[in-house]
């Protein structure tokens, strides 16, 4: 599992995240501290409203703690500005939504030079092709998203997740808008991918059939951490 | 990069139509200004030139004194073509006849603008000529030829010297619409005032000094010149006369100046409506790009790439469509006026091209900056930056950029001022009636599958939403209503002021012992006449026993009517009645009693002229009796009828012991003419004064003027029509995925369809109703304060306002919604991304 010879390539310590409402400051996240390891794969589970989602954002630099640590790949997230973080993600971080996200007015392609183009590289049409075919859509690359089925738009959007060789990649219920075939083709792709180029992949999901196939489970309930399967959670404490 | 990146965007944004309706809203604001101030330009010189005519001249420096050779001189070197004119009254001899009449001695280069008409015998055609008489004869208007019984070729003595009668005198273009002043008209040559020896010291004679040229070259010349004006001295143009032509002119540019206003706001209105409506779309693809990395000054530099090319673009298609368009326009509105409009200036293309980038600018950026704030989170929440804060500042920016760009286009406070209050005051007042009616309507038992309750459901639902789309119909509907509510009535006040049937000659001093006689011979020869006014003439001389004269000739008021000037100095008509005349509104005071004894009248300028007030008392001088009258009312005159108008009206008791003349106006039909004549020669102290083709004059000018303000105003309800459109166009993106929830849960197309109509129809009336309201009371103020019109209100507008709003509206959403139908429940999904 974590070998000793892997690197915390993010360390989460004391996280804590509230939000201001009428009634007055409401806990979403509290004190949650772990770490994973460059490579691994992990699940985040819980119920609806538990907190997964906010704890993926805090991850990936979406959103800001308001208190704790996280450490990702060597950076201290939580000290740096929006545009910092989005720097960040740029060289780092590979996404895969649940709704897709794709820019409608570019083609399948496009799409997936997109965060090359953002990054400022200029060669990153090969890779993108590479990518595409990989996902089985190289014959639809110059189509845009609309004349794409949900599974079709799913594969464009995990060849954009890996274009640029991110360390890690955040994927928020990649499944959860297909049908139970197209599903099953995603999350084989992700994790062949995952495996392949070496990416640390932070899953958000409900699906424990889905979860289960990554190699740790990070369960919240409420905005706590009440389960994990990883030794290294413990060293954490 | 980031370059390459926006361009990609921005044609693909642009293929796929997302960038349309924004395009399109700018175009518009540029075509809408470019076509209306090309078209306000060119008809207005036009009009301007034919008007010119009216004083024979751009402008006219006017004297009771000779006037300067030096005046004449600069205006030479400034490249104005000048004339010279000159009036005195004088006695004629022919025949063993003598009659007094008014002599115009003019300058060979008279008329500058206009023409002569004149007829080589009394029975001849009609010639046109753009030259007075030469040296050594005289040019006499017909009713000259009766009164001293002469023909074409006759001598005549006229002071110390004999003149050939060589011509009828029909026409003149700059003849006074004076019913005081004498219809027996003689045209000299300037050169031959010296020999009649009848201008001596203390003669009383009136000078001019007409002028025409380039309007900068005007300008430039008045400015020299204004330093050096004297009291007696008084400067104008066609515009600054009291006359029905002024009048109508007047009015005529403060509506086209008003439908441009209007357009700029129309313009503003969709441009801001499709600036927010694209920048929301931007909304997901900016949080994408911000979650992979992009920093916010890329997004910035990607976004304001995109307005600045949208921006660039749709100037260039408003203005080569606005100019296509004035182009026909100006060819159509030249072929009915039967007349070649003048080339616009410059000022039209920079009006248009910076209202276009201000407002692109403007009312962009708000939307813009909220889409640079948008937060990467979005992709994981996906309402995150719906409900962003509407910035009170920039509320006030934008408000204050439709004002400056209103003022900067009318260069008129006041009417800017009026409109922009009245259209905060419908936005206040649409917040007001949106909350009762988005309130009211959860009280309402809805049932599902019903589409009225669906409609109002969806009303409810989108409380936010629909308040500002009831603002933007109403704006919209407001300004159309106004636009044509004020036409209509502008070119109905203007026939009634000179129906079909209007006066078309004055008679005047008429005696006491003629007057049943006379009245008697029009009844028997069956031509119309009005009512017969006492006139006789006297002088103010003091008021509260203070002598004014002195006082009075030393005001100086450009704007003032020369007549009005010149009278005041002089001897005034003066009348006395029992009723206020027709034309005339008392604003101050009472109209007399009937045992009122010792009152005046007096006209509101008048009052003003003599600084006096209710209550003082003037002292007036007739021959060499005086007589004391205490002001009791002021009235305000309507000088545009082709009535006999009074200064100052006496209560009946006081002009009692007094002989008077009296004035009428008559109608004359042409078959009618000869008994007429026959009138004239059997009473030949009668003058009559023939209107007849100033009548005409002013009747063609006027149709020519609303025929202009009709294309404008075609122009404006298009402007209009489109701006419903886009309004409608963005509020159906709203409206996108309810409608794809519905239709995957089986609703019906004719469920929808119907929803979006009756949802359409509730608010457009609503918008419609409101906006006749407001409408209604701004015509009530601009009527009164910029068109000297009476101020009235227009019940059926309230009618019609609900019904063409909530019908154009429910139609056009109808519509729209129909083609988006046509999609199958896949496509629908697909579509919104």
């Amino acid at each position: 599992m974590s070998a000793l010879s892997q690197v915390n390539i993010i360390q989460v310590n004391g996280l804590s995240k509230t939000v201001n409402t009428l009634e007055g400051e409401l806990p979403i996240l509290s004190d949650i501290s772990f770490n994973v390891k460059s490579g691994d794969s992990v699940a985040v589970v819980g119920t609806s409203g538990s907190g997964k989602s906010t704890l993926l954002s805090l991850l990936a630099g979406l959103d800001q703690s308001t208190q704790g640590e996280i450490i990702l790949d060597g950076d201290a997230l939580h000290t740096l500005d929006e545009e910092a973080r989005a720097a960040l993600r740029a060289q780092k971080v590979g996404f895969v939504f649940q709704s897709f996200m794709l820019v409608q007015s570019l083609t399948a392609l496009e799409n997936v030079m997109l965060p090359a183009e953002l990054a400022g590289s200029a060669n990153a049409k090969q890779q993108a092709l590479d990518l595409l075919e990989k996902v089985g859509l190289s014959h639809r690359i110059e189509h845009y998203p609309s004349q794409l089925s949900g599974g079709e738009q799913q594969r464009v959007a995990i060849a954009r997740a890996f274009i640029g060789t991110p360390k890690i990649l955040f994927a928020d219920e990649p499944s959860a808008n297909l049908d139970s075939k197209n599903g099953k083709l995603i999350e084989s792709l992700l994790f062949e991918l995952n495996e392949q180029h070496g990416t640390t992949l932070i899953l958000v999901t409900h699906d424990e059939a889905l979860a289960a196939k990554c190699q740790y489970v990070l369960q919240i309930e409420a905005g706590k951490l009440v389960k994990d399967t990883s030794e290294v959670l413990a060293d954490v404490g | 990069m980031w370059a390459k990146l926006a361009l990609k965007l921005f044609f693909r944004e642009f293929r796929r139509g997302e960038l349309t309706v924004i395009c399109a809203a700018i175009a518009l604001a540029v075509l809408t200004v470019l076509t209306l101030s090309m078209v306000t330009d060119r008809i207005g010189q036009s009009i301007a030139q034919k008007s010119s005519a009216f004083i024979a001249a751009d402008r006219v420096l006017a004297s009771s004194h000779a006037l300067p050779q030096s005046y004449l001189e600069k205006a030479h070197s400034q490249n104005l073509k000048t004339a010279q004119l000159t009036y005195f009254d004088t006695m004629l001899f022919a025949n063993d006849e003598m009659q007094l009449s008014s002599v115009k001695a003019v300058s060979p280069e008279y008329p500058l603008k206009g023409e002569l008409k004149i007829k080589a015998r009394l029975d001849a055609q009609v010639e046109i000529v753009n030259q007075g008489p030469s040296a050594g004869n005289v040019w006499f208007s017909e009713s000259v030829f009766y009164a001293l019984n002469v023909k074409v070729g006759d001598t005549v003595e006229l002071g110390a010297a004999q003149f050939t009668i060589e011509k009828v005198l029909v026409e003149e273009p700059d003849a006074p619409f004076n019913i005081f002043s004498s219809s027996r008209r003689v045209l000299l040559n300037s050169a031959d005032i010296e020999k009649t020896q009848v201008v001596q010291p203390g003669s009383r004679v009136f000078y001019r000094q007409l002028y025409a040229g380039e309007e900068s070259d005007i300008n430039a010349f008045y400015a020299w010149l204004k330093p050096q004006i004297k009291e007696n001295q008084q400067w104008y143009g066609v515009k600054d006369r009291q006359s029905p032509i002024a009048n109508s002119l007047n009015r005529a540019e403060s509506f086209l100046l008003l439908a441009g206003l209007l357009g700029i706001i129309l313009a503003a209105v969709a441009i801001a409506v499709s600036a927010k409506r694209y920048c929301e779309r931007q909304y997901d693809p900016v949080a994408m790009m911000k979650t992979l990395g992009g920093s916010r000054d890329m997004i910035r530099k990607i976004y304001l790439l995109h307005l600045s090319m949208v921006c660039a673009l749709s100037v260039l298609i408003g203005l080569l469509i606005g100019f296509g368009l004035q182009d026909i326009a100006a060819n159509y509105l030249a072929k009915s006026m039967n007349n070649t409009l003048p080339a616009a200036g410059i000022k039209p293309w920079i009006t248009a091209i910076s209202t276009g980038v201000i407002c692109a600018v403007m009312f962009s950026i708000k939307p813009l900056l909220d889409l640079f704030d948008i937060p990467p989170l979005r992709v994981l929440r996906r309402n995150l930056g719906d409900r962003l804060l509407v910035s009170k500042v920039h509320l006030a920016m934008s408000a204050m950029t439709v004002f400056l760009l209103m003022w900067l286009f009318s260069n008129n406070l006041k009417i800017t001022a009026i409109l922009f209050v009245s259209t905060l005051v419908l936005i206040g007042l649409l917040f007001l009636v949106s909350r009762v009616i988005f309130g009211g309507g959860r009280k309402l038992g809805l049932r599902p599958g019903n589409s009225w309750s669906l409609a109002i459901a969806s009303i409810q639902k989108r409380a936010n939403a629909n308040s500002v789309q009831l603002i933007s119909f109403a704006l919209a509907i407001k300004l159309l209503l106004f636009l044509v509510v004020l036409k209509n009535d502008m070119i109905a006040d203007w026939q009634s002021q000179l129906p079909n049937d209007a006066p078309n000659a004055f008679l005047v001093n008429i005696t006491e012992s003629e007057l049943p006689v006379i009245t008697d011979y029009l009844a028997q020869k069956k031509i119309q006449v009005s009512e017969f006014y006492p006139t006789i003439r006297g002088r103010v001389n003091a008021v509260n026993g203070e002598l004014v004269a002195r006082e009075v000739s030393l005001q100086d008021n450009e704007k003032k009517d020369e007549e009005a000037r010149s009278g005041i100095g002089r001897e005034l008509n003066l009348t006395w009645l029992t009723q206020s005349p027709a034309q005339n509104e008392i604003i101050d005071g009472e109209w007399f009693s009937e045992s009122a004894t010792g009152e005046a009248s007096i006209e509101e300028s008048m009052l003003a002229r003599l600084d006096v007030k209710l209550g003082d008392t003037l002292t007036f001088l007739i021959g060499a009796q005086s007589f004391d009258a205490k002001i009791t009312s002021v009235r305000k005159v309507n000088w545009a009828t082709l009535k006999p108008n009074f200064f100052i009206i006496l209560s009946p008791d006081v002009l009692a012991d007094f002989p008077a003349t009296y004035i009428s106006s008559v109608r004359i039909e042409t078959d009618q003419k000869r008994d007429f004549s026959e009138l004239l020669r059997t009473y030949p102290t009668v003058n009559a004064i023939d209107v007849d083709s100033f009548v005409k004059q002013i009747q063609s000018t006027i149709s020519q003027v609303s025929l202009a303000i009709g294309f404008v105003l075609a122009i404006v309800v298009l402007c209009g029509a489109l701006v419903l459109i886009s309004q409608v166009q963005a509020s159906l993106g709203e409206r996108m995925q309810e409608i794809v929830i519905l239709r995957t849960l089986g609703a019906k197309g004719r469920l929808i369809k119907n929803a979006t109509l009756y949802e359409f129809l509730l608010l457009g009336s609503a918008a419609g109703f409101v906006a006749a309201l407001v409408s209604d009371v701004a015509l009530f103020i601009v009527q009164r304060e910029m068109f000297d019109l009476a101020g009235k209100l227009h019940p059926h507008i309230w009618i019609i306002g609900p019904l063409v709003g909530g019908t154009f509206v429910a139609v056009l959403g109808y519509f729209m919604i129909a083609r988006t139908m046509r999609k199958n429940t896949q496509g629908l999904l697909r579509s919104l991304g």
